[in-house]
């Protein structure tokens, strides 16, 4: 279903409004057919849909969802359906007849289906135990903190910094002192496309001849960017850049609101700083590929390129208080 | 370089000498008789040019999305470019690769520019725009490109320019019949595609010496890869990327439009056979492009691999399986051992972690297969390289040194000017010459952790060599004929070479047709203390590293691949067959209690 895409950051939400609408469609479809004398059995009714929630979970869905949560969701829906086809006495022996006329085989037809079924069954669940006690190898799961907590202090460059206390050294206003609302005011938009506000105010648009001060910093920070980071956390710093298919973990997605946009900018300079090799245990940092930054930046380009990430995602970093 | 009628040097240069020969004969200047165009095209009006407000709207996309590798005016120099290879397009002359228009033609805005914008260029740094710009935003940025940063020429130039646009809608596909591809295998001799992408279409033919109009180095695709296509619009096993790349050419570089000398047939004929190249599920062999009536029947029905629309690159899966042989292990790739296992798509990037970093990588995948028997596994690597690099000179470290920035190896400079201007420089291989950097030895090498049974889950040793902790053994076979074993422990740590090395043997290294073979084999056991005691069942982390010697690939600078574990696969044990056997007879059982309780209840209710 290319047609339709499923939005980064909406998915859940879209795959349940996407399953409540197709199931209020049957609905409807079942409510006119039974008008028209044309009713479906309830027992092809609630294994139709049963089947449609199995398929749309398996191939709508993009990452796949792994067999056992399906399962769940199997058991959550039969459950569901179950309730449906057994809301009154009267119903629930509608859904039963089937079932009961093939065991009873009450006509050839029916014979014939209990036989196939007789043979049917047992070879199906053989096969599928044979299948499950078969030895696979499927790729292990492990479980990697993204996030984790920082240190109280970090060394880079020969220098101490107390992430508690320390700030972004360009994060200024035109007076020069730190002033993260008058940042915060230049960022990009939050709107689709996270566009610069003003494309012709020195204010607004790094590129700007007349740029000074925090906006033309995001500039360099820029620059660095773009000559480093993007190779992996992509030119729209979405971690899709030209190598995030070759590693695991994959790079981190900038725009996504759970990364930077839930850390303070010091815990962002300090992960830039050490990279993958500096982060704790529970960060795998001998899979990771994220560069120690400390070998290849100055800490004032260190904190220009944390600041550039800030501007070009829209988000503010989070503060202490 | 572009050497069709319509090229763009033709068109800039003999503009004057052409418009006075056509008003001489009285010609009407723009517009040509439909007899007269390449077979499959049809002439187009150029396109209104858009509002101001639109132009002003994408300046604001340009200068927050574009700039930092496209640049202020527009001419692929922004600060990204110069670790960029392929570089960023300049627009400046309005030269676009990816069009419907014929060779030399500008391309159309609302196609192919704007499919360029919402697909990216695969195989390049471009991404796709798609859901990050809305296609109004998408729009307007092109409205800004085509209007202020394509300078040398213009779509509202009624005078110089024309569109004979290739109508691919009204064509339809030949099927990819066994004849067509056929028939397509021996176009590509005669029409000397095979000159630049090599007999097997790896683009190794004349892979060293190309150049774009801008004097960087360029290089022929490789047809075993589609997804790295330029035009592939993420659709990269869609025969019809590769009959229009065919049918129009790419403006600005050596690979010309082909609509003059073949006929729409042949062109079918030709993309069929080029898009059955591109790698399949199933393995397919035509050495030397020798397609016999045997082989275009496989290619006819072979699955195409499945492409991960989160990347736009084949699937990865971490788990290399490798399955048990009575016997010798093979000794080469033709041995039909092989196909027990499927192979491996190793996803490998640049080395960017530490210096010297690698900007600049050539070798992107590599497809991995094990075998082991009693005492011995057995891997085979193959990887596309359009060169074959083997060092010329002595080099002064030895085959342990790990550092070698003391000796000159160096990365690209951020600035790039000693490697935008000095075409000598080491660093200018991607974007300049071939001449004037030294060349090294290809190369392949993997690690497993030593005593990985002893790891505490999920730790690992670092994937670049190792750490302080836990060490790892290092195996690495070089061009030269080199093969080492050696402890590391930590990238910037000498390694240190193990008598284990004695007993690796190398099977088989052979560089054809734009690939290397490479077959290593290594006793499953040796010291315990000293190298990684393979067993059955059991996940063994594994990491992947490659290096292109004509790309200056060397020590630290090379291409590596993330985690993967080696799984020696166990035969399969009995309670496999027993236990659903048993299951299945306890289920024909229920059934039969099942229907004999139903049938007596019946038997009960009729007689009451």
């Amino acid at each position: 279903m290319t047609w339709l895409k499923l939005v980064e950051g909406y998915m859940p939400m879209q795959m349940i409004s996407e399953l409540a609408g197709s199931i209020l469609v049957f609905a409807l479809v079942n409510w006119a057919l039974n008008r028209s004398g044309m009713g479906i059995p309830k027992f092809w009714a609630g294994v139709g849909v049963w089947i449609y929630i199995q398929l749309y979970l398996k191939y709508r869905i993009y990452p796949p969802i792994p067999f056992s949560v399906r399962a769940i969701y199997g058991t959550v829906s039969a459950c569901g359906i179950f309730m449906w086809v057994s809301g009154s006495e009267g119903e629930w022996q509608e859904f039963k007849r089937p079932v009961l006329n093939v065991m009873d085989g009450i006509s050839g037809f029916h014979r014939g289906m209990r036989t196939v079924a007789l043979i049917v069954i047992p070879l199906a669940l053989g096969g599928f135990a044979y299948n499950s006690f078969l030895p696979s190898f499927e790729e292990p799961i492990e479980l990697r903190t993204v996030h984790p907590a920082p240190p109280a202090t970090t060394k880079v460059h020969g220098k101490t910094f107390v992430l508690q206390v320390v700030e972004n050294p360009y994060r200024v206003n035109n007076e020069g002192k730190y002033d993260q609302a008058y940042t915060d005011a230049r960022i990009v938009e939050q709107a689709m496309g996270r566009l610069m506000k003003d494309v012709n105010n020195p204010d607004y648009n790094p590129w700007d001849p007349n740029a000074e001060g925090y906006i033309k910093y995001v500039r360099e920070g820029g620059e660095i960017f773009f000559q480093n980071c993007h190779f992996c956390h992509g030119d729209n710093l979405n971690g899709r850049g030209l190598w995030a298919y070759a590693f695991n973990p994959i790079p981190a997605n900038f725009t996504d609101a759970g990364t930077i946009a839930q850390l303070q900018e010091t815990f962002v300079f300090w992960r830039v700083s050490k990279g993958g090799i500096g982060l704790p245990g529970e960060g795998f940092p001998w899979a990771s590929v994220m560069p120690p930054w400390e070998q290849h930046l100055t800490v004032d380009e260190i904190w220009k390129v944390v600041m550039f990430e800030y501007w070009h995602t829209g988000y503010y970093p989070r503060t202490w208080d | 370089m572009s050497n069709s009628r319509y090229g763009t040097k033709v068109a800039r240069l003999g503009v004057c000498v052409g418009v006075s020969v056509m008003l001489g004969l009285g010609l009407p200047v723009g517009s040509v008789a439909q007899e007269d165009l390449p077979e499959g095209f049809k002439q187009q009006g150029l396109p209104a040019p858009p509002p101001a407000e639109q132009i002003e709207a994408g300046k604001r996309v340009y200068f927050t999305k574009c700039v930092w590798c496209h640049g202020v005016e527009g001419a692929g120099d922004g600060p990204g470019a110069v670790r960029l290879w392929p570089r960023p397009r300049n627009f400046n002359a309005g030269t676009f690769k990816i069009r419907h228009t014929a060779s030399g033609q500008l391309p159309l805005i609302d196609v192919d520019l704007f499919e360029t914008v919402e697909h990216g260029l695969p195989g390049s740094a471009m991404p796709s725009w798609e859901g990050i710009l809305t296609e109004q935003q998408r729009k307007n940025v092109l409205a800004f490109v085509t209007t202020q940063l394509v300078q040398d020429r213009s779509w509202q130039d009624e005078e110089f320019e024309e569109l004979f646009v290739l109508q691919l809608d009204q064509l339809t596909p030949k099927p990819n019949t066994p004849e067509s591809i056929k028939r397509g295998s021996e176009l590509v001799v005669e029409k000397k595609c095979i000159e630049c992408h090599g007999l097997e279409g790896r683009g190794d033919g004349n892979a060293f010496n190309l150049k774009d109009d801008w004097g960087f180095s360029i290089q022929p695709a490789d047809w075993h890869k589609c997804w790295n296509f330029r035009g592939s619009r993420q659709d990269p096993y869609n025969v019809e990327n590769i009959f229009r790349t065919f049918s129009t050419g790419l403006n600005g570089t050596p690979m010309p439009s082909f609509a003059d000398n073949t006929s729409v047939d042949e062109r079918w004929d030709i993309a069929n056979y080029v898009n059955s190249l591109c790698e399949r599920e199933q393995v397919i062999e035509a050495p030397q492009g020798e397609v016999t009536d045997e082989i275009a029947q496989t290619f006819s029905t072979s699955q195409p691999l499945q492409i991960d629309p989160l990347t736009d690159k084949p699937k990865s899966n971490f788990v290399i399986p490798s399955k048990y042989v009575e016997g010798e292990l093979p000794t080469d790739e033709h041995d039909e051992r092989w196909n027990l296992i499927p192979r491996r798509w190793i996803a490998m990037g640049g080395q960017i972690t530490h210096k010297p970093r690698n900007f600049v990588n050539r070798i992107d995948d590599m497809w991995v297969q094990a075998l082991y028997n009693d005492t011995h596994i057995s891997f085979m690597f193959r990887w596309d390289d359009r060169t074959k690099s083997i060092q010329e000179d002595e080099v002064d470290w030895d085959p342990t040194e790990v550092n070698l920035g003391d000796y000159g190896v160096e990365e690209q400079a951020p600035q790039g000017s000693t490697f935008a201007e000095d075409p000598f420089h080491q660093e200018s291989i991607a974007a300049k010459q071939k001449d004037g950097y030294a060349v090294y030895n290809d190369g392949v090498a993997f690690q497993f952790p030593i005593k990985w049974q002893e790891l505490p889950a999920p730790r690992k040793p670092r994937y670049f060599w190792g750490d302080e902790t836990f060490a790892v053994d290092l195996t690495k076979w070089t061009a030269d004929g080199t093969l080492g074993v050696y402890e590391g422990t930590g990238w910037d740590q000498d390694l240190t070479e193990l008598d284990f090395q004695e007993e690796v043997e190398v099977v088989k290294a052979e560089w054809a047709d734009g690939r290397w073979t490479v077959i290593v084999k290594r006793p499953l056991k040796g010291d315990y203390e000293e190298v990684a005691y393979l067993e059955q069942g059991k996940y063994i982390p594994m990491v992947f590293f490659a290096w292109d010697g004509h790309n200056g690939d060397v020590g630290r600078k090379m291409a590596v691949s993330a985690f993967y574990y080696l799984v020696m696969e166990p035969p399969i044990p009995l309670s496999t067959y027993v236990y659903p056997g048993l299951i299945t007879v306890g289920i024909v059982i229920v059934e039969g209690w099942v229907l004999g309780r139903r049938a007596n209840r019946r038997k009960a209710k009729d007689q009451a």
